[in-house]
């Protein structure tokens, strides 16, 4: 399905100049704006007095560091830069970690680098989540892992909910442990603090770098060293780079400053063994016909507007080609195969509510892609199963699970962005979060939550009518309303796509227009994995 | 008629002769070195015949092995171009023994005029006057006044000895002699211990005159004009031209009389140039200096403005035919004028520059001539001189001609090598040499003025920066695999786009940082530093035209032109509206701490040979002692350790060619022991 193919190209029925574009593009676009302004202020870090501080020592901000370890002008795909907004007094930018797939020497890469001017880089609870987020992109994607070590360690006040449970601070080193042994690399730099737990981190790599005079590695500070021994030693003499270069053997590189280490690192991950081979075949990329910009104005504003989700698939894939697969059943579901920056993908993608047809025509969509190693594109705008007596008779319970099924077992990379709603177990069937899709991704003006507030507002209070009621209690239209607006509130701000991205429900929350280089990205870091075996053959449903 | 000539030279000179031959169907016969084995003047001949190793003096000037050649070639003759052999009676006379007809005059011509005093004496033998004064031992101030009168003011007093300037007085008048004698005594003594004086006329603003010959072996002889060649830097020519804007008729024709007359005196035959010395302000009163007894450099302007062939004349009369053209057939038509192509630095001293010749594109046009030997592909050393081409400007009137040579030196294009192109593009810009208000110490005043106002010191322009921006991102894009939106270099980020940041060198090795974000079709391109400037790029085609160069169409902050760049290694060079700019990456900085132990790296600052190593291994240097010695050009440079500890490495022995910026040797840091 490559060249020029007018059967399968799209032809948009949009019209750019019509009153409901050119409103909902307005509306996007001012959804947009919020978007960039709040990743530019999480960009900057910590306190401007702080990151002075940090550069006056000769260091390097860490996306400086970044910048500096991966490929000249090479896209970087950073995961949730708006991590931990709204947390902890928003002081902790970023959750204070940054995370991204990179290229260095030509080698797709997880980086994971501190930023010591967040709270000294120590490790709150979604920095901890997204450190483990990152590992778990490096796992199931192969890369080879760079962390650019400056943190203190845990973040101490808050001990109880980084430090004892399963998924907490020690989990980082049980996964750098896994991943060495699975031949996944795992590589430090040493380029500041790596104190307590934190010396675990280039201790449990392969190869480490530090700087001289400035990186540390002990496992108790100077402090506690008084405090412990009453020994009196400072940092440099405890930890240096100069002692671990020539002494314990603690790091196998010392470097003059971030610069120079960055540069050694960046020969390490050329020194690799060379990653396994693609495990679908790639072709030359090309750009959609219809107008990516215009996808600002073919969305509604409002998510209860219908609109046709072919529209969006024409301006993400390549050539606006796509084929559909059963156009004419179970038509609120869209199924269709496409390519993206030259990667097949098979798209599913919703295009109303969810019927038991469109539940059965996704789960043969779905083994049909894992058979044919097809990655999968899920483009979530679902506010859940069709609900009544009918359906329910028909079985939609036992179709919707078996598209569940399908969605949970298929073994090919699976890719999902919130283009609009995620509601009820539309999310589940529709690869959501907990199904373990690759990445997952939100547009600003998405929304996720079990059910609208409307929806929940109103369930919750039949449920306190109906108590009331059996108590004989009278409820005022007033009071009933005053009952159902903070419910409404609540779920207004809690399926907002920031209150996602804080808590790292998602990988991130992005523009639309950078939806296709999102997915032309995470496709290129997916096909670093082999892919495993199928154990069943497709099933027609 | 010869039916195969040797031409013993190399260079643009055996390319020009060539042509002249294969015109007059003649075969042609070079000669090469080790160093010129791909050279153009190699390819161009009919036969080309090895003749020794990279130095000159076993290779281009070994006699024997040169007419060794000639015979093994079956030449009947030997062109000797200019330099070389050309001026050498030995090699005329084993020439005569070989039995091979040498392209030039009589040997006894060669050897007098090779000879300062006897051609001096020819000259005034023939009536032609030479710079007067008086040089006699131990004058006396009596002596000195005496010879003052009989040369004539105003007068240059200087001390015998040393140089320089010191103790040098110009007296203009009878009146200020003595004390000037007195002052110039004291001061020579105090110098150089020595007080004697000479005494010579001081020519007011020299400017140097010369005339192109032409003699058959019948006793016919004529002259062709003159050339003026006033504009040199450091007694070389740069910028030459016919006619000297300075000569009235009346003059004109008594400096050519004067110099048939010089020409007769010696019997000469062939072609030839006599070169006077005038003062700016006695334009009738000229000097004799010397007579150059083969073919000049410079030839060509008198050939554009005569339409005579000179190396043809050269042949026919070496072969024995009466000249084919009267005094009276010369006719003058137009202005030619000449500049000089030279693999030199202006930033830099005009250190040679020598590298390799990444992309060459000569001026073509109306008028135009080039004369070059530069070829894609092949390297120019430092071994021979460094001219690499000349390009030649004929027009109507001598306006036109600066004007068409100035277009054509901004249309040369040769990446690969630095060469003095922007210096002679500013002398042309010049208001002294636009009006051919011309003197041999002009070159040198416009040089003064270019290094104080740091033109040398100048960031690269924003569309210099464009080029080297656009072509980067073009090439990584070009190099990738192409097959994953990571191939595509535009610094793609969630939020903000990265910069892509590249730090260069200025001439004078002054860092700039400039940072692109963008794409090679749109982008926006900073040059970091205050002032900080910015500007919008557009790149409308970026064509390869090898794999390493490329063609741009470029619209920077609104204005579109075209460039053509070249990648070599990191380093980046740029065509841009006539101007062609070498930018070199700043190397990474390392290292806050001077005590710390990281690697010394000693580089050359120049391509060069190395003749000394004084090093090895193990061995313990202080900082700023001498490791190796690189010659350049004859000049010796000695490359110092950065730090003071232990020669880790030494990467080059005697005898190797080595390239800028080469990395000869590495220092590592003396680390005081405080572990346990």
């Amino acid at each position: 399905m490559s060249g020029v193919d007018e059967d399968v190209t799209f032809v948009s029925r949009v019209d750019p100049r019509s009153a409901s574009f050119v409103e909902n593009r307005a509306h996007q676009e001012s959804l947009v704006q919020e978007l960039r302004e709040r990743l530019s202020v999480a960009a900057q870090g910590g306190p401007a007095a702080t990151r002075e501080r940090h550069v006056a020592r000769g260091k390097l901000l860490p996306r400086g560091r970044v910048e500096a370890l991966v490929d000249p002008a090479s896209p970087f795909l950073e995961l949730s830069p708006l991590a931990a907004t709204g947390l902890y007094d928003d002081e902790a930018p970023g959750a204070g970690i940054i995370t991204g797939v990179g290229r260095v020497m030509g080698r797709e890469v997880m980086v994971v680098a501190n930023d010591a001017t967040v709270k000294g880089g120590t490790y709150f609870p979604m920095t901890v989540k997204k450190h483990l987020r990152a590992q778990e992109v490096a796992l199931e994607n192969r890369l080879p892992c760079v962390y650019l070590v400056d943190s203190g360690g845990a973040f101490l006040p808050m001990q109880d909910e980084v430090f004892p449970d399963r998924e907490h601070f020690g989990r980082i080193f049980y996964n750098q442990a896994r991943m060495s042994a699975a031949g996944i690399a795992q590589i430090s730099a040493v380029l500041g603090s790596c104190t307590a737990g934190g010396a675990y981190v280039p201790a449990m790599s392969d190869e480490v770098v530090i700087v001289k005079n400035q990186g540390t590695i002990f496992l108790g500070g100077p402090p506690l060293v008084k405090a412990a021994t009453g020994e009196v030693v400072d940092a440099e003499d405890l930890g240096g780079g100069l002692l671990h270069a020539r002494v314990s053997g603690v790091v196998d590189h010392l470097a003059d400053d971030d610069d120079h280490a960055l540069r050694i690192v960046r020969r390490i991950v050329d020194q690799l063994a060379p990653r396994s081979p693609s495990p679908w075949p790639i072709v030359a990329s090309e750009e959609p016909r219809c107008d990516p910009r215009e996808l600002y104005g073919v969305v509604p504003q409002d998510s209860r507007t219908p609109f046709d989700v072919r529209e969006v698939i024409a301006r993400l894939v390549d050539a606006s080609q796509f084929q559909e697969f059963k156009a004419r059943y179970g038509t609120t579901l869209v199924t269709c195969f496409a390519r993206i920056h030259g990667q097949r993908v098979g798209i599913v993608a919703n295009n109303g509510v969810l019927f038991s047809e469109s539940a059965l025509k996704g789960a043969h969509f779905i083994e049909l892609c894992d058979q044919r190693r097809i990655p999968l594109l899920f483009l979530q705008n679902v506010t859940g199963f069709m609900v009544g007596k009918a359906y329910e008779e028909g079985g939609i319970a036992k179709h919707g699970a078996k598209m569940v099924n399908a969605v949970a077992c298929a073994r090919v990379p699976k890719l999902t962005v919130v283009i609009g709603g995620s509601f009820g177990a539309g999310n589940y069937s529709m690869c959501g979060r907990a199904y373990s899709p690759r990445f997952l991704w939100m547009w600003p003006g998405a929304r996720i939550s079990v059910m609208g507030g409307d929806q929940a507002a109103a369930v919750l209070a039949s449920v306190r009518r109906d108590q009331l009621e059996s108590r004989d209690e009278s409820w005022s239209q007033e009071d009933e309303e005053s009952f159902k607006a903070p419910i409404r509130e609540r779920y207004e701000e809690q399926g907002n796509a920031y209150y996602s991205t804080a808590r790292l429900w998602d990988d991130g929350v992005i523009d639309p227009l950078d939806t296709r280089t999102v997915i032309g990205l995470a496709l290129s870091a997916c096909a670093n994995a082999p892919l495993g075996d199928v154990a069943y053959g497709v099933f027609r449903m | 008629m010869f039916d195969t000539v040797l031409v013993a030279n190399r260079g643009e000179i055996a390319v020009r002769v060539f042509s002249t031959l294969r015109r007059m169907g003649i075969q042609s016969v070079a000669i090469f070195s080790d160093e010129d084995v791909d050279a153009r003047h190699v390819r161009e001949a009919d036969l080309a015949l090895h003749v020794g190793p990279a130095s000159a003096r076993e290779s281009y000037l070994n006699i024997e092995r040169v007419i060794e050649a000639a015979i093994a070639a079956k030449a009947q003759a030997i062109h000797p171009g200019y330099g070389f052999l050309s001026e050498n009676a030995t090699f005329v006379r084993a020439c005569e023994q070989a039995g091979l007809t040498f392209i030039g005059p009589s040997v006894e011509a060669v050897e007098i005029m090779g000879d300062k005093i006897r051609a001096k004496t020819a000259a005034v033998a023939a009536g032609v006057a030479v710079v007067p004064g008086r040089a006699e031992p131990a004058m006396s101030d009596e002596d000195l006044v005496e010879a003052a009168t009989e040369v004539g003011y105003p007068v240059l007093v200087k001390p015998s000895a040393g140089g320089g300037g010191k103790g040098m007085r110009v007296v203009t008048s009878f009146e200020n002699l003595r004390a000037s004698i007195v002052s110039a005594r004291r001061e020579a003594f105090a110098s150089f211990g020595d007080e004697t004086l000479f005494i010579e006329r001081y020519l007011t603003r020299p400017r140097h005159l010369e005339v192109q010959i032409l003699a058959d072996h019948h006793g016919q002889a004529i002259h062709l004009g003159e050339r003026e060649c006033s504009l040199q830097r450091r007694h070389q020519k740069v910028i030459e031209e016919a006619p000297s804007p300075f000569l009235d008729d009346v003059t004109r024709r008594s400096l050519c009389d004067a110099a048939l007359r010089v020409g007769r005196a010696v019997e000469y035959r062939g072609v030839g140039t006599v070169e006077f010395i005038v003062s700016s302000e006695r334009p009738d009163e000229f000097f004799f200096m010397e007579m150059n007894t083969r073919l000049q450099v410079e030839h060509p302007v008198t050939e554009m403005v005569t339409g005579v062939d000179l190396v043809e004349q050269q042949v026919r009369v070496a072969a024995g035919e009466p000249l084919g053209l009267r005094q009276g057939d010369v006719r003058l038509r137009g202005h030619a004028v000449e500049a000089r192509l030279y693999a030199e630095d202006p930033s830099r001293g005009f250190l040679p520059s020598g590298g390799e010749l990444l992309f060459v594109k000569e001026a073509r046009g109306e008028g135009v001539r080039v004369d070059s030997a530069m070829l894609a592909g092949t390297r120019v050393g430092t071994t021979y001189d460094p001219l690499l081409a000349k390009i030649i400007a004929l027009g109507s009137e001598r306006v036109e001609a600066l004007a068409r040579l100035d277009r054509a030196l901004a249309e040369s294009i040769t990446l690969g090598v630095v060469t003095n192109t922007s210096f002679l593009r500013t002398l042309l810009a010049n208001a002294d040499v636009r009006s051919g208000d011309l003197d041999t110490l002009l070159v040198e005043r416009v040089l003064e003025v270019s290094n104080a106002d740091e033109t040398f010191d100048e960031a690269p322009s924003m569309d210099v920066l464009a080029g080297l921006a656009v072509t980067r991102l073009f090439q990584l894009e070009e190099s990738s695999s192409r097959r994953s939106r990571f191939d595509v270099p535009d610094g793609w980020r969630v939020g903000d786009h990265a910069a892509t940041r590249w730090m260069l060198l200025t001439n004078r090795d002054a860092a700039v940082e400039v940072s692109v974000v963008g794409n090679w079709r749109e982008a926006t391109v900073s040059l970091a530093g205050a002032p900080s400037t910015s500007a919008s790029v557009r790149c409308f085609q970026c064509r390869a035209l090898d794999e390493r160069t490329y063609e741009l169409l470029v619209s920077v902050a609104g204005r579109t032109s075209r460039m053509v760049v070249a990648l070599e290694g990191r380093r980046t060079w740029v065509w841009a509206n006539g101007v062609t700019t070498l930018l070199r990456p700043a190397p990474p900085t390392r290292g806050r701490d001077e005590r710390d132990d990281r690697d010394g790296e000693v580089r050359s600052p120049m391509p060069g040979v190395v003749i000394e190593v004084s090093v090895a291994p193990g061995d313990e240097v202080e900082r700023g002692d001498a490791m190796v010695v690189v010659e350049a050009m004859k000049m010796e440079h000695a490359l110092y350790a950065p730090l003071a500890g232990v020669v880790t490495e030494v990467s080059v022995s005697v005898g190797d060619q080595i390239v800028v910026d080469q990395v000869v040797a590495l220092v590592g840091a003396a680390f005081e022991a405080s572990s346990p």
